[in-house]
């Protein structure tokens, strides 16, 4: 019964938007070099044909393969990357080109995840090659000969000059994972049998996935060094935990777990604790040079930047370390002030909330599970780089999605976005099957939506 | 390039960020509520259904989709039964509606709504169905987010 009349209006819309996304993309290149030079950019009618091409192709891939997904995904993460982009050039122009051809290899394997990926549900046949590939590309840095050290982190696998963060690609493979794996076994983790205290537990062998999510995310931690990673691995799988079983136990479980393990880890290691100490004291005279200089730069940045923010190219993010990966929301607060940052941070929610959206309206539990937890990368790791960048809690190195300078973060989270793309588009028009739903969408059917 | 300019093309800038922010805003507004928006809209139109009691014995139903795109129509013969299962006379493809969601019947002569123990619950005209409720021309009864039109 369903119609093709909603489809097309859905694709118009995203066509309009993306129209709109494109041009503030350009719009902002167009800026930087104006304040930076006083004049437009050279690359510009170059760059911006290269990206309205890449652009215009994806949003074609989704009105061919998946007519009836969210318009708002590709416009909104299109302009993330496009403001991304614009910082990117500004803070420095040499790795413009990089981030051009990322972009495009981004949008290319979107386009080919949605051609090879027809329906969501072809992953849950692949439970545990996907989970497996999913470890070995957490662990992967670890390995003798490619593994590469950097600034402290053993985060980067080289092949000769090619680098890249395994990590970022492995979060979506264990997203699948434990989507698949969680709505296999869905009821028997929500049955409880134990109580302890105000705690209801389910069996304690049904447990044990948890106790490894968490052994997991303190080997990353220990051996790797990568506090943002432990805690985005630890977060999706509590949060998908209590999304497939719609039991609150687990999320106080896994927050108590959290405690233990962080606790631990300021205790053990020296790295960890400098993060917590310069959270807390960034304008000690003895820190503020050294080890809190940083996050000093970054937070004056913002100051700088007041309401409207000093105008892009005008400002000057240059003081910030690594202004262009970890700390871009800084420079974005200098040169477009806190208007700018509200913005972006509307996009995130948006981008956020219409994920979670289709994992709701999806109608198997997989879907679910998958969406919930492909969103809930996003939304983690949003919150724990800029509470981190902005001093709202103690900093931990991690990508801002879409918008940071990386190639393995972009082309992961472009992976990302057409998998919420196809699982959006399959929510309609399937029947939903009540039994195989997720407990947490179960029950907030029951309440009526 | 005087400061003033790229001041003003700094404000174009955020506010056009703004307006791609609302354009977005509500395309999921129309996605979540659209079906209902239009409901609310179009209800002044429509005849008081306490008054339309009077107005004829209803023979026909007409099924809209959540965008109040008109989806089909079905005559009042016998009883016709609403939901996703297969065994059902209006399958809306919609995933808020149950699969044995409602059931429009005749009952000495009267016809009436009444909800099959689903999900989401069925409306007529926004009141939630809790029994057997008669229906007459005007009405609009609501499973999940498509709306069944009763007309004369």
């Amino acid at each position: 019964m369903s119609v093709a009349a909603p489809d097309r209006a859905r694709r118009n819309t995203e066509l309009a938007l993306l129209i709109l996304a494109i041009l503030l993309a350009v719009g902002a290149y167009a800026l930087v070099g104006l304040g930076l030079e006083g004049k437009v950019p050279v690359g510009l009618a170059g760059y911006g044909m290269l990206l309205v091409g890449g652009y215009v192709f994806a949003h074609l891939v989704v009105r061919w393969l998946a007519p009836q997904a969210d318009p708002v995904f590709l416009p909104t993460a299109v302009l993330l990357a496009g403001l991304g982009f614009a910082i990117i050039y500004r803070l420095d122009p040499g790795l413009a080109g990089a981030q051009t051809l990322w972009l495009l290899l981004g949008l290319g394997l979107f386009a080919l995840t949605l051609v090879a990926i027809r329906d969501h549900r072809q992953l849950d046949h692949f439970t545990y090659t996907i989970g497996l590939l999913g470890i070995i590309m957490l662990l992967l840095p670890l390995a003798p000969g490619i593994g590469r050290t950097v600034r402290g982190a053993r985060l980067w696998v080289g092949i000769g000059p090619l680098q890249f963060q395994p990590a970022e690609i492995g979060k979506v493979l264990l997203v699948i994972f434990l989507a698949s794996y969680l709505n296999a076994r869905k009821e028997l983790l929500a049955v409880a049998t134990r109580r302890l205290g105000p705690l209801a537990l389910p069996e304690p062998r049904h447990l044990a996935p948890l106790l490894v999510a968490w052994g997991l995310s303190l080997v990353v931690l220990f051996l790797e060094r990568d506090l943002g990673s432990s805690l985005l691995f630890f977060g999706i799988f509590v949060v998908m935990l209590w999304v497939a079983t719609g039991r609150a136990a687990y999320l106080v479980l896994g927050v108590l777990l959290f405690a233990i393990g962080a606790t631990f880890g300021y205790l053990a290691f020296d790295h960890v604790q400098d993060r917590v100490t310069v959270w807390l004291n960034v304008f000690d005279p003895r820190l503020i040079r050294d080890e809190g200089f940083q996050l000093a730069q970054s937070l004056f940045a913002m100051a700088t930047g007041g309401i409207a923010g000093t105008g892009l190219g005008e400002g000057q993010p240059g003081f910030i370390p690594d202004a262009h990966t970890d700390f871009v929301f800084a420079a974005v607060g200098e040169e477009l002030g806190l208007l700018g940052t509200i913005a972006l941070l509307l996009l995130y929610v948006l981008l956020i909330f219409r994920g979670y959206r289709a994992a709701v309206g999806s109608p198997d539990g997989f879907g679910q599970l998958l969406a919930a937890g492909l969103s809930t990368i996003l939304a983690l790791q949003t919150f724990v780089i800029i509470g981190g960048v902005t001093r709202l809690i103690p900093l931990t190195g991690i990508t801002l999605p879409f918008v940071s300078y990386g190639g393995s973060s972009l082309v992961a989270n472009m992976v990302l976005l057409a998998l919420l793309v196809r699982v959006s588009s399959g929510a309609v028009g399937r029947p939903a099957e009540d039994a195989d739903s997720t407990m947490f969408v179960r029950a907030a059917r029951e309440r009526g939506g | 390039m005087p400061p003033f300019v790229l001041t003003v093309l700094k404000i174009v800038l955020l506010l056009l960020l703004y307006f791609f922010v609302w354009r977005a805003v509500r395309a999921v507004v129309l996605d979540l509520y659209g079906g209902r928006v239009r409901e609310r809209r179009a209800r002044p139109a429509e005849p008081r259904p306490k008054r339309g009691r009077s107005r004829g014995a209803p023979s026909k139903v007409v099924v809209l989709n959540a965008d109040g795109g008109r989806v089909s129509t079905h005559r009042l013969t016998g009883t016709i039964q609403i939901g996703r299962g297969t065994n059902c006379d209006i399958r809306p493809d919609d995933t808020y509606v149950s699969q044995m969601h409602a059931r429009i019947s005749n009952r000495n002569g009267a016809w009436v709504v009444e909800d099959l123990g689903s999900t989401n619950g069925t409306y007529l005209n926004q009141r939630k169905v809790t029994g057997p409720t008669g229906i007459s021309p005007g009405d609009r009864i609501r499973v999940g987010k498509t709306v069944v039109e009763v007309r004369r």
